[in-house]
């Protein structure tokens, strides 16, 4: 199974992801395709992601049974726990409330 | 929140083997726990780890070992270079079933030699001749290890002089020596924590003795030469750079290989399984609503658990 989360992509990203995935709900996507047309299809988001972030999560044959792949400026970031992946979630540099949050 | 159902846990052999951790605060973060820095946090999926290694610099609070021991996560603490010095858990079973056979077997001698050859067959891909001695065995079995760093040497090129470390300094020992301490504390975690979770005690070795950890590496032992020595081997071959963190990695990517996970319940059950006590009296107490345990008597077996026994005294029951 291969999962595509996509964060602010031009709407044709998702337009052209959805000819192989199912949408679940605005910019997530899921569906079951070969290894090779994931590659394919990764590469082509990431290429034309212009500023946008996303990730990829697919299973493949190790402890946790899936991997995880970032692109772009995700606000969460892999952290890599002596092979275990683990997300992280950035400390907020600025107190809630303020406007601008950073953009991590 | 204590655990009601302890079947909502994954079972040993679909959880993470093991989680290492330094430099590092642990907080309860949302009923769950999280590892915290000055970059942020990074939440810990607990339920489904079977031990949580943590190294140098870390600190703990005590409602992150409480959700931590509710899930059946082992907490060890790991000294410099992965040497363990302290360890607490507590088991995903509330029968104690597994070891009562567990403390049967080690005390009736005929038993425990049978659980000792158990152990030891388990090793040898062919089955050991039945007429040999213990003597023997451990003969045997001391060359089938010796074989193991050998072979491992020579196909790494790693020179091997000896397991050695002393203990006063680690950083004087040489990096396979390094490498095996880091890759068999992560085997001795999982084992642990295998044998807590299916109800047994740590304690209660066979082959080794008189050690709280004494039935870990009767466990551990079973699964060094396929796992942990040539790992340690392969990444010193490779280099010194990062080497205990490299160490770990191959741990794991091992450990899922050997599907160590898998085997490791049954292969505890397997060698209890070589001494069964006469009369199986063992009742199953396995959740939180279970009846009250029974009360041992000489004469009468077990007696019902939970009753006063007062009159049992030869006097009057309590007035009111």
């Amino acid at each position: 199974m291969v999962v595509i989360i996509l964060e602010k992509v031009p709407a044709s990203v998702r337009g052209e992801l959805t000819r192989w995935l199912l949408e679940l709900k605005t910019g997530v996507f899921v569906g079951n395709v070969s290894g090779a047309v994931r590659d394919a299809l990764w590469l082509q988001v990431c290429s034309k992601m212009k500023g946008g972030a996303g990730m990829l999560l697919h299973n493949t044959a190790n402890e946790q049974g899936y991997a995880i792949r970032l692109h772009g400026k995700t606000a969460r970031q892999i952290e890599n726990l002596d092979g275990l992946l683990l997300m992280r979630i950035p400390a907020v540099d600025k107190p809630e409330g303020q406007p601008e949050a950073p953009q991590l | 929140m204590a655990m009601k159902d302890l079947h909502a846990l994954p079972k040993v052999r679909d959880s993470f083997s093991y989680l290492y951790v330094e430099h590092k605060k642990i907080d309860q973060e949302d009923k769950a726990i999280a590892l915290h820095d000055k970059a942020g946090k990074v939440p810990v999926p607990c339920a489904g780890l079977t031990s949580l290694l943590l190294g140098p610099g870390t600190s703990i609070t005590h409602a992150a070992v409480k959700t931590l021991a509710d899930n059946g996560c082992l907490v060890l603490w790991l000294g410099e270079a992965g040497v363990r010095f302290y360890a607490q858990g507590l088991g995903e079973t509330r029968s104690a079933r597994n070891l009562l056979r567990q403390a049967w077997a080690s005390t009736h001698p005929p038993a425990r030699l049978q659980v000792v050859r158990r152990l030891y067959e388990m090793r040898f891909p062919d089955p050991l001749e039945p007429g040999l001695t213990l003597q023997q065995i451990r003969g045997h079995e001391g060359i089938r290890v010796r074989e193991a760093y050998a072979r491992m040497s020579r196909e790494t090129g790693v020179a091997w002089h000896g397991r050695s470390y002393r203990r006063d300094d680690w950083s004087e020992a040489d990096p396979i020596n390094r490498a095996l301490s880091a890759a068999n504390s992560c085997l001795y975690g999982v084992c642990h924590a295998a044998i807590v979770s299916a109800g047994y005690s740590p304690a209660l070795g066979f082959i080794h003795t008189g050690k709280m950890l004494s039935f870990v590496y009767d466990v551990a032992d079973l699964y060094k030469a396929e796992t942990t020595i040539p790992l340690a081997f392969r990444a010193v071959s490779e280099g010194p750079y990062e080497l205990e963190s490299r160490v770990r990695r191959a741990c794991r990517d091992t450990f899922y290989r050997e599907k160590l996970l898998q085997k490791i319940v049954p292969d505890l059950d397997q060698v209890l399984a070589a001494a069964t006590p006469p009369a199986d009296e063992l009742e199953d107490y396995d959740g939180t609503d279970d009846p009250p345990g029974g009360l041992w008597d000489p004469q009468s077996g077990t007696l019902r658990g939970g009753v006063n026994w007062a009159e049992d005294a030869g006097e009057e029951p309590e007035r009111r």
